[in-house]
């Protein structure tokens, strides 16, 4: 199992926002700049500045109003390095 | 509620014309009737509001319906509730009378009012249907709190029916576990190849192949609003299988696509119209015309209603439409694409005619989409007084959080309005300097003050708001002052607010009189604190403030509580009670904290019955009659009866509950709940959790006592009795003692005489325990003695068999003896007190208490013969003289007396000794 970067409520992180079909870029003032990346399996990527969770509810929500399927959502966060983890996962002699 | 009612939103929306017949979901919709509630969950343009008014069109004998249509204002427990009740009663006219006078009165709370139409409803004949559509437009944790209480207590003939793009955030899974819940979700909803046809070739006379319309159902995926729009951009189209080719190998989000070819089909005017008003949530002519400077905006509007371009009709009067929202979406997208410039210059125009409307909410709204905070700070300040009387506080929040800080600076009335927004949340960051940049304005005379941007001018709107800024910011500061404990600084600061206010600003004067109350409750001076309260019980209920009265009244009463005056306290209740609950089937908030109040004097009274009725009384109100304080209260005096019921588990479940709900309200916590718990169970014997608290809460007999913390040392002593009882060791009950001495001289040096009354029964009980059987009946004594005047008894009854020993001592003769005769009966039957009984002239002889007690076993007289070593005539002639000391005739008599003079329990044969030895 892969670590999730963990995410505090208010801390503001960029996500990368995955919405079904193809959406022309003038829909990014409407999604308050962010950019529109057309991916080559046909479906829209949504990026932009750090959001916090509230910002995000409020991008999502703006999908959720458009009819649009949701995809993904993922926090983009390259300046945390995975919290180490890779190897198998071995119980801990300190734990009872 | 401020501001007028959209009478619209209340309608059921018009069946639109060229419907697809949808047999399979209007049956399903016949189960609504059968439902506890129904969800139609599914994104926009899946037709969730027409299937709904398809199936509603239809008569069904015996079946109202309530409609609500909801928007974004909406989001406000206030607004929210107000709509709900005007709904109810289109359908239902007599429906929640009780509803509607609680919100026209003075000051209605959310809370209270769901309670009442709970209650209303329940009245209602035949089924009533109550739409909620559009309900993923609330997102308040308070509004889906009081739905999700309504949901709980609705009647069995009202069905909800919640319409929405998301599912809402109530406990779906336990309805749906229950069989309870109705749903249709998008896959329901969504044409089927059949419906498709039906509608394009039907309703729409496309006369489409089979293969166009697969085409078309597979691109679309049955999504209705897609497949209208794809209709409206092939009607009086010659090339329809181009368009249809184009349409299904393109891959487009669906809508924009079809909305530009429908834009595209539009002549200009009609598509600068389309995109101009497109910012409007409700589009009206008049309104039309005034944002996008034509002047055939009602034609227009009924050409585009006639062309079914997603134009949705609000009213029968074709006056007011709405766009569909999916439509209005893309339509503002294009919009802020094609001309961003004149986007802020629409709003601002509707801002505008919404202002000459009459509709300032609406005005307000306009003027923050419209990026002109300056205008819609002007909007606010005058909507202030309104909107907060009628507590729509999340709308002035929401507001005042959307205005920039610079904005806000320059206008000290809604700075400070701000302020007291922070505090009514308890927050205190922020607020001090809120206050400032309004008291800056008010010294200065001249522009821009320091601060302030240069050449920055005040700007004040409500002039009146204005001129009670100087009391309202002394007042915000005296309640500051008392968080941070500064009484001193909370009394001069409430001083000023009160000086400074004028004589019919009622809140401006009750306010700044409960602080003081409160200032000067927590300096123990108690006179002065009640006198205060009095004052600001007195104004609130001038100005309206029912509910804050009721707040008045639990401090009132507790501060009378405290000197020992249980009649005034009650009383103060009892009348506060009146005020809240006028009679005419309202009941506003602080009923229940009223009941409680009057339960814990009845309680204390010894009135197990009264109190266990007024207790139930509070809870059938609900929490939603509750003051803050009310969760906590409740579960304290319910601890209480259920330790005088003998439930002492039950006491300490109780208790636990109540320390987690405990809030203070910035009241002084004179009886903390955790030393209520430890007193409890240094009565039961279990001193060794009472000391440990004790020891939590670093309490010692040598500490310097303080009026705020005296329970808490009364506490200590008990517990270290409890503890010397089980062990003995003399230092700990001598400290004991002399905590007590200290403590009875500052309660009566402070006027608590309800204090000095429980430090008397502890002092009994620690001479007693040490054997000082003089000074333990002493203490006794006196403390019998203020018990008689105000009716106390529980305070001496609760400690059970310690007690009894001594209070039998007193009961047999001399002054109190009435007093306690009358304890000890409260005591033998665990039940309230009774009239004292007359008492025993001749005194049982130790010997015939031994023949009285074996009386009341299974023990005939030759066994009880054999256990005395005595001979049977010898047992004779102590029954014979028992008989005629308690004035009965037969055994069973002689036993009940003996039990309500507390002579017969087997745990006091110490004490039956002791009444003898004593004499």
């Amino acid at each position: 199992m892969t670590e999730q970067p963990r995410i505090g409520p208010s801390d503001p992180s960029r996500y990368e926002i995955r919405l079904g079909g193809r959406l022309d870029p003038r829909w990014a003032t409407w999604f308050d700049g962010m950019t529109l990346d057309q991916a080559e399996d046909g479906s829209t990527v949504l990026t932009g500045a750090a959001l916090d969770q509230a910002a995000l509810h409020g991008v999502l929500r703006k999908v959720r109003d458009l009819g649009l399927p949701l995809i993904a959502v993922t926090p983009l966060d390259p300046d945390r390095p995975h919290t180490p983890g890779d190897g198998p996962r071995r119980p801990s002699k300190d734990v009872p | 509620m401020a501001g007028p009612l959209i009478e619209t939103k209340l309608h059921v929306p018009r069946r639109r014309r060229a419907l697809v017949p949808r047999p399979r979901l209007e049956e399903r919709l016949g189960r609504v009737t059968e439902s506890a509630l129904t969800l139609v969950s599914a994104p926009a343009g899946f037709g969730k509001t027409t299937v709904l008014t398809q199936w509603l069109s239809a008569p069904a004998e015996g079946r109202s319906v309530a409609w609500l249509s909801l928007d974004e204002r909406d989001d406000d427990p206030m607004v929210f509730w107000t709509y709900v009740v005007a709904a109810v009663r289109t359908a239902v006219p007599e429906a929640a009378a009780g509803a509607l006078a609680l919100l026209q009165s003075a000051q209605p709370s959310p809370d209270a009012v769901l309670a009442t139409l709970a209650n209303d409803l329940s009245a209602t004949a035949g089924h009533l249907v109550l739409v909620l559509d559009d309900f993923h437009v609330i997102e308040s944790p308070e509004v889906l709190d009081g739905l999700a209480f309504l949901l709980e207590h609705l009647p069995p003939q009202v069905h909800p029916v919640i319409a929405g793009r998301a599912d809402p955030a109530l406990h779906l899974a336990r309805w749906r576990a229950g069989g309870d819940l109705l749903e249709i979700r998008a896959a329901d909803l969504r044409f089927t190849a059949g419906e498709a046809a039906t509608y394009l070739n039907g309703a729409m006379g496309l006369a489409l192949t089979a293969d166009d319309v697969a085409a078309l159902e597979g691109r679309t995926e049955g999504w209705i609003a897609a497949l209208q729009l794809a209709a409206l951009s092939m009607q009086g189209r010659d090339d329809v299988a181009g368009f249809i080719g184009g349409f299904a190998g393109d891959d487009r989000y669906v809508v924009d696509y079809l909305v530009e070819e429908v834009l595209q089909r539009q002549p200009g005017d009609v598509r600068g119209f389309l995109l101009q008003t497109s910012v409007l949530g409700r589009l009206t002519g008049p309104l039309c015309d005034a944002v996008t400077g034509g002047d055939g905006g009602q034609a227009t509007l009924e050409a585009l209603d006639r062309g079914n371009l997603f134009l949705v009709p609000l009213d029968d009067r074709r006056r007011w439409y709405r766009y569909h929202h999916l439509f209005a979406d893309v339509l503002q997208v294009h919009l802020r694409a094609e001309r961003p410039d004149v986007v802020p210059d629409l709003h601002r125009r509707a801002s505008a005619w919404f202002e000459r409307s009459g509709d300032h909410v609406e005005a307000v709204e306009h003027a923050l989409a419209g990026g002109d905070p300056a205008r819609a700070a002007d909007l606010v300040e005058p909507a202030l007084p309104a909107l907060l009387r009628a507590r729509q506080e999340a709308t002035v929040r929401r507001w005042l959080e959307a205005l920039p800080d610079e904005v806000i600076r320059v206008r000290p009335v809604l700075g400070v309005a701000y302020a007291g927004a922070l505090m009514v949340r308890g927050e205190v960051e922020g607020v001090e300097a809120r206050l400032q940049d309004a008291e800056r304005w008010l010294e200065t005379t001249t522009a821009s003050p320091p601060g302030t941007a240069p050449g920055a001018e005040m700007v004040v709107v409500d002039d009146a708001g204005f001129r009670r800024l100087p009391s309202a910011i002394a007042m915000y500061r005296a309640g500051q002052a008392l968080l941070r404990g500064d009484v001193a600084g909370t009394v001069a600061h409430a001083r000023t607010a009160l000086d400074l206010a004028t004589d019919d600003d009622h809140l401006g004067r009750g306010g700044p009189a409960g602080l003081l109350g409160l200032a000067y409750w927590t300096s123990g001076d108690l006179e002065a604190g009640h006198r205060w309260y009095a004052e600001a019980a007195a104004a609130l209920e001038r100005g309206g403030y029912l509910s804050d009265v009721t707040g008045c009244a639990i401090a009132l009463a507790d501060i009378r509580t405290t000197q020992g005056r249980l009649g005034d306290a009650l009383r103060t209740y009892e009348q506060a009670l009146q005020l809240v609950t006028p009679g005419t089937g309202a009941v506003l908030r602080g009923a229940a904290d009223m009941h409680v109040g009057i339960a814990a004097v009845l309680l204390e009274r010894g009135d197990l019955e009264g109190a266990r009725r007024h207790l139930a009384t509070s809870s059938d109100l609900g929490e939603h009659a509750d003051m803050p304080q009310n969760p906590y209260r409740s579960r304290v005096v319910t601890a209480r009866l259920r330790e005088a019921e003998g439930d002492l588990h039950g006491a300490l479940a109780l208790l636990d509950e109540a320390q987690r709900r405990y809030v203070g309200d910035y009241f002084p916590e004179v009886r903390p709940v955790a030393a209520l718990r430890a007193r409890t169970l240094a009565r039961h014997g279990r001193w060794v959790d009472a000391v440990s608290w004790a020891e939590e809460r670093g309490l010692s007999v040598d500490d310097d006592l303080d009026h705020l913390r005296e329970f808490e040392y009364v506490t200590l002593a008990r517990a270290l009795v409890a503890r010397y009882a089980a062990e003995g060791a003399d230092h700990m009950v001598s400290g004991a003692l002399a905590l007590l001495q200290r403590l009875v001289l500052a309660a009566e040096q402070g006027g608590r005489t309800g204090s000095v009354l429980d430090v008397l029964v502890v002092q009994a009980l620690a001479h007693g325990a040490r054997g000082d059987r003089p000074a333990a009946l002493a203490a006794l004594r006196r403390a019998l003695t203020l018990a008689e005047r105000q009716g106390h008894v529980r305070l001496l009854v609760d400690e059970g068999v310690l007690l009894a020993d001594p209070l039998r001592a007193v009961a047999v003769e001399g002054p109190a003896s009435g007093s306690a005769r009358h304890l000890l009966a409260a005591m033998g039957t665990g039940e309230g007190a009774r009239p004292p009984r007359p008492h025993l002239v001749d005194p049982l002889s130790p010997r015939e208490l031994e023949v009285l007690r074996m009386l009341g076993t299974d023990l005939d007289g030759p066994d009880i013969a054999r256990r005395l070593f005595v001979s049977v005539n010898t047992v004779r002639t102590h029954t014979k003289h028992v008989y005629a000391k308690l004035g009965v005739t037969n055994r069973r008599a002689a036993v009940r007396r003996g039990a309500e003079l507390g002579l017969l329990s087997p745990a006091r044969e110490g004490a039956a000794a002791a009444v003898v030895a004593d004499r």
